[in-house]
This record gives structure tokens, sequence and C-alpha cells, in this order.
């Protein structure tokens, strides 16, 4: 018996479905929670090909939500683009699988989606998500942003020339430490889990060539408040958006946020790219819970309990100590500062 | 308005005859001696008039002075074109990593043995001392004019009576002295400098003086524009050390800046700048959360390091950046040794610089945000 069988017989899909989705490709940018989810559902289902891109490695405060992960991979510490692999291969020896353990920057972005037919969002932060918009929609390629902190997700499908993009919705990033991160507020699995539903049953209708069937909207849940919102996007596309409209691909030409290792100095810098003042006080209250603060008016110092320690200036550059990595800073200051 | 307090990393703002030199250069010149029209006649004349100029500064022979393109290129070409297989080299625990890791690297592949003379309280380096490291196969002695770090002021002279004394040549990293400090070259085998900080200059340039009777070995080949069917690089200096386009460009900024530090003179300037470096002092002696390293009061350039106690090095050059618009460094500049021995490697030192067009205000305006911070 075909181990398809079950979902061939789901008239939605379908023989030729199957087939479709079997000759597909899809690149999975982050697979943490909602990364997890989606990579797994979307192997289940057999697509023909997954390529998931991730920086960070697997810790124990992933386990409660990041499904493709286990204990011993904690311990290991093993990329989280390694770990998925070994699972989903598992899970589905015939899928070809493409693990790379990378940051995703305005230069390699573009490259990193070559010869793939849908990017799935898995991201934790703003700033690379309007990287992938502007590489998708320079190079035509439909996308799904989909995003989860506390008991709150939020997805919209971005499909080229059709539907709006992220920068007719969001034109402009949000001030780091303006938004709650998984880290400050906490994250629980059944956001992830409705987050992730929403997504790859967009990611099937785009991959069968059902468009008529996506839900046109940015969808907003709060599974803990039960407010499950559809806005309707339909019109939402901007004459004047920078990036769909007016081809401007800010995020591929512009250098992101600087990073740069303090010679010597087991100490990296993140300088956002756009001046931003953020809130010291606002955010020490976020922090606290997490580690010890220590705040005056020029800084905020963050202790992290398994050695990093983060200042945090008013304009949102940060001294992250205790690695010359900046990948790892890059990730630790998505988590803590956001962006 | 940015108050610009890093000068030893480099001068900022240039003379504006720079600029207009450089645009100038844009418009009529090419590449120097590779063709015969004018726009490569004229190449040819801004990089003569950069050589010229520059021998001029140091009172040498025009074929003393091999153009490169920065300090560290004019170290390496030094190092690496003077050093053989069992020669020894006494340097200092002040140096800069342009000399330091070229002298490792050759150390740690065996081809030569490695002194390294530590510095006093002061943060001075003695003749002395380097005398006790000398031994029969000592070749090299390579010591800074001035320490990017402390600012102090190295005793050059001494150092050069001792190496012709031992007949061993000298090597003087002139990164941060020239421009300021009058640099005799008597006894002086070699020195390097670059053209973007006391010089002035753009970035991209700078120069390696040469004694007549040291032969260096060339460590870059390539064309010279002339001579071109000989099989090896010429041996006519300078040319025998410069393969490849110069910075035509950067060139003609040099040029335009040694005319403004020539006629405003080196020890005008000098006065200058050790004026604010005297105030800065006098201000940071009341602020009893602030430290000083080196030599407060003599033999130094506008050069000090310090600490605010409280915050490594990187928070106050970031607040200060950030809240009081004061450009400075924090860190380690690149000076590993002088951390180590001063104990300072943790928190790295806050590094202030003035420059010829740097104000009394400017000063004020530092100590004024150092009280905040050191309050905070």
């Amino acid at each position: 018996m075909n181990r398809y069988s079950r979902q061939i017989l789901f008239e939605g899909i379908g023989q030729e479905g199957q087939k479709y989705l079997s000759k597909s490709h899809v690149t999975i940018v982050g697979c943490g929670a909602i990364g997890s989810a989606s990579a797994e559902a979307l192997a289940r289902a057999g697509v023909g090909s997954l390529r998931i891109i991730d920086r960070d490695v697997v810790e124990p405060s992933n386990l409660h939500r990041q499904s493709l992960y286990d204990e011993t991979d904690a311990k290991n510490h093993l990329p989280k683009a390694e770990a998925a692999k070994r699972r989903l291969q598992m899970l589905n020896s015939e899928l070809q699988i493409e693990a790379i353990v990378r940051d995703v920057s305005s230069t390699n972005t573009e490259h990193l989606l070559e010869g793939t037919d849908l990017v799935l969002d898995g991201t934790d932060n703003f700033e690379t998500r309007f990287i992938i918009n502007d590489a998708c929609i320079k190079r035509s390629i439909p996308w799904i942003y989909a995003a989860a902190v506390s008991s709150y997700g939020l997805t919209m499908t971005v499909i080229p020339e059709k539907t709006p993009c992220l920068r007719c919705i969001f034109e402009q990033l949000p001030p780091p430490a303006s938004a709650p991160t998984c880290e400050t507020a906490g994250v629980i699995l059944p956001i992830i889990s409705s987050i992730s539903a929403i997504q790859v049953t967009e990611a099937i209708k785009i991959l069968i060539r059902r468009y008529e069937l996506l839900h046109k909207s940015l969808v907003q849940l709060d599974i803990w408040k039960n407010r499950y919102v559809k806005i309707d996007v339909t019109n939402a596309r901007s004459k004047d958006c920078i990036c769909c409209s007016r081809k401007i691909f800010d995020y591929l030409s512009q250098p992101q946020s600087l990073v740069a290792t303090l010679c010597g100095r087991n100490t990296v810098q993140v300088v956002p790219n756009a001046g931003f003042k953020i809130d010291l006080k606002q955010l020490a209250e976020k922090l606290r819970p997490h580690g010890e603060v220590q705040i005056n008016r020029f800084l905020l110092r963050f202790k992290l309990p398994e050695g990093y320690e983060l200042t945090i200036f008013p304009d949102a550059r940060s001294l992250i100590h205790g690695t010359a990595d900046t990948t790892t800073a890059r990730s630790i200051y998505a988590k803590f500062v956001g962006a | 308005m940015v108050i610009y307090l890093d000068n030893a990393a480099t001068s900022y703002p240039k003379p504006t005859a720079v600029a207009s030199a450089i645009q100038n250069a844009l418009e009529v010149a090419t590449s120097p001696g590779r063709s015969l029209h004018k726009l490569a006649r004229n190449a040819t004349l801004i990089v003569q008039e950069a050589r010229q100029k520059i021998a001029a500064l140091l009172g040498c022979t025009e074929e003393s002075i091999v153009l490169t393109y920065g300090c560290t290129d004019a170290l390496n070409m030094a190092i690496k074109g003077i050093l053989r297989e069992g020669d020894h080299v006494v340097t200092t625990a002040l140096e800069h990593n342009s000399v330091l890791r070229p002298l490792r690297r050759l150390s740690k592949q065996g081809i030569i043995k490695l002194s390294i003379v530590d510095f006093d309280e002061q943060g001075y380096v003695s003749a002395s001392k380097i005398a006790n490291h000398l031994t029969p196969q000592t070749k090299l002695i390579a010591v800074t004019a001035a320490s990017n770090v402390l600012g102090t002021v190295q005793p050059v002279a001494e150092i050069a009576e001792l190496a012709q004394k031992s007949k061993v040549l000298l090597l003087v990293d002139a990164a941060q002295a020239l421009g300021t400090v009058k640099l005799s070259l008597e006894g002086i085998d070699l020195l390097a400098c670059g053209g973007h900080k006391g010089l002035l200059g753009p970035t991209g340039t700078g120069f390696l003086y040469v004694a007549t009777k040291t032969k260096l070995n060339c460590w870059r080949e390539g064309g010279t524009g002339s001579d071109s069917l000989s099989a090896l690089q010429p041996e006519e200096m300078p040319y025998h050390l410069e393969a490849g386009t110069p910075n035509v460009l950067g060139l003609a900024g040099l040029a335009a800046a040694i005319d403004y530090l020539l006629e405003r003179t080196v020890s005008d300037i000098a006065k200058h700048e050790l004026r604010l470096t005297e105030l800065l002092l006098e201000g940071l002696a009341k602020l009893p959360k602030v430290k000083v390293y080196g030599n407060r009061f003599d033999r130094r350039i506008a050069t000090v390091s310090l600490s605010v106690h409280g915050y490594s090095s990187e928070e106050v050059a970031a607040i200060l950046d950030e809240s009081f618009q004061i450009a400075v460094r924090g860190g380690l500049h690149c000076a590993p040794l002088v951390h180590q021995q001063l104990g300072t490697t943790e928190q790295g030192l806050v590094r202030v610089s003035f420059g010829p067009f740097n104000k009394v205000d400017d000063v004020e305006a530092l100590l004024a945000a150092l009280l905040e911070i050191s309050q905070c």
C-alpha cells in the first residue's frame, strides 16, 4: 500500500497533487519551533526535497516546542539544521534533504534560495524576513511568513506579483526591543502547531498549484485569549511598495546590522543599521526574569545564566561578551534585543 | 558634529588641500611610468612629488624612499626583506601587531630567533635592556618610535647608537611618531610609516625609508613600468621594492598633506597637540574613577590611554560615541603585549588621541563626559 494513500484519497490532493508534491523543492529558513513543525509535516506529506537553513544549535530550552529535536541533540549541541536532517530522514527516507548551517544575510540569501519552489519562514527576527521578502520578490519565489511568540501568532502568504508582499504590510523594521521574543515573553507549543498548520496547508496548496484556495489574509491567532482574526489582504498590495512595486531591494543591497568581532576580546559588537532609540528601563523589566540586569542612564548590562553578557546601549547597539563568533552573537541579539 | 579624538587610528579631518589634490589627480593623471602620454606623465610627476616631499620631511635622498600602501606594507617589506635563516631579532613589548605578527611567524617557522624586551612602569624601553639581549646572531632591532597605546616616545637615538656600535640593523616603526616627533635618521637603517596618521594624508599610502647601504630582498615582485625585458625585478632602488601601480590618488593627497605640515610646521602641531594632552591629563587627575596609563609628563605624543572604573573600554567608547558624539577607540589597539604587561587584556583601554584640528573645547567636552560616566 502506498504510504501516501490516505493523502491521495483526500480529494483536494489526489494522484496529481501527490505527484506535484514529490517533485517540489521547499526551503525552510530557520528551523526552530515553526520550522520544525512545518518541516516535519512536509516531510511526511512527501515533498521531494527540503533545504533546511539554520544558524543555531539545539538547547534544552528548545525542547518543549521544537518537535524535531531531542535531549541527545541538546546535550551534544548539534546544529539544528543537522539534527533536523537526521530526524527527517528517519521519518521519510525518500526525501532529499540539504542541511545548511549558516546565517542568512543580505549577501547570501539569493544564492541560498536558488532552485527552490517555495520558501517557508521559520526565522525569529524581522530583519531576516525583510531579506527573504526582497530575495523572493526579486526571484519570483512564493514564500510564507510565519511568526509566533507567547500564545500569539501571525502568518501571511506572499505570491510575487499576485499578493501583497511583507513590505506592503510592514513598511519598516520594528525598533529593536519593541517586540516581545520567545526568550522574553515565553511561548507555548499549541500556537506553534496552529501557525505551522496554516503555513503548511498554504504550502501544499501552492505546491499543487491550487492558488485559488489560498486564504489571502494576514491571519492572527491568540489561542490563549481565543482571538482568531483574519484580515483580508486581497487589496492590500501597495502601489508605492518599495519592494514589490518599486523593485528596490534595499535589504539585499544595504548592509545588515554591522556585526564585528572586537580584536582579541571574545566580544562581538552588533550595531543595527537604522537609527533606533530604545527604552532601557522597559527592556530591563523584560529581561530581569531571565538573568542579572544592571542599568544606568548610559547602558544596560544583562548577564545570562549560560555565561554570555550583553551590554545594550540606548541606540540598540550591543556588545555581546563571551563569544567571538558573529553568528552566535547575532542569534543572542535577536533573542534578547530582537530585530 | 562629532568630536574626533581617534587620530592615532587615522587623522581626521584632513587639510582641505588633500581632497582637492585627489580630485585633481583623478582628472589629470592615470598610471605612471607605463606610458609616455601626458596623463601618464602627470601621474609620474605626482608620484615623484610625493617622494620628494617625504624625503624633504625626513631629510634624506629620494632613492631611499620606497612608496608603499601603508605602514604595515612597509614593515612587512622590511622584515621579510632583511631576515634570513638563523638570524636573531630583538623587539619590544610595545610593538603593534604589524611588527609582532610577521616576526612571530618567522620565529614559529624556526627561521629566526626572537627576543622581546619589556617596558618600564612609565612605558619606555631602554637601550641597555635591548643591549642585554643582543647575541652574535642578532641581525635586527625592531622598535616603535612611539607607543600606539601609551603615547610614550621611545629613546630611538640611544637605540640607534647601540645598533650602530653593535653592527645590528635598526628598523623603526614611525607610524605614530612622524608628523609630531622629529626623528634623526642617524643610525636608522629602516623606517616605516603610513601616510594617513600624523602625516595627514589619505589611507592606502605609506613608505619605507631604506638607508643607502641597506640591501633588501623584494617580497612583492611585478611590473615596474621600466626595464620590462629584465627577467627579474630590477635592482635599482627604490623601484626594486615598488612593483605594481602605485596609489597615485593617495600620493597626490599625501603630497598636499605634507605641504600643509611643512607650512604649519611639525613643531607647531606638536606644541598644539601636547597642550591639549596636558589639559586632558590635568583634568583626568581630578577624576578618581579614571586611571591613566603610561608617563603623564614628558617624552610623549598626544595619545592617552585610560580606563574608567566599572566599565569595559568598549562600553566607554560606545557611550562616548552614542551619548556624547565623541569618537575614541576602546579595546586592545592591536598591541597585545602592552596589555599583557599592564594587565589590561580583560578590560582593554580607552584611547584618546588628538590631531592638529582639535580644540580646547574638545578636551573639555571629553572631561565632562568622562565625569558623568564615571559617576553613573
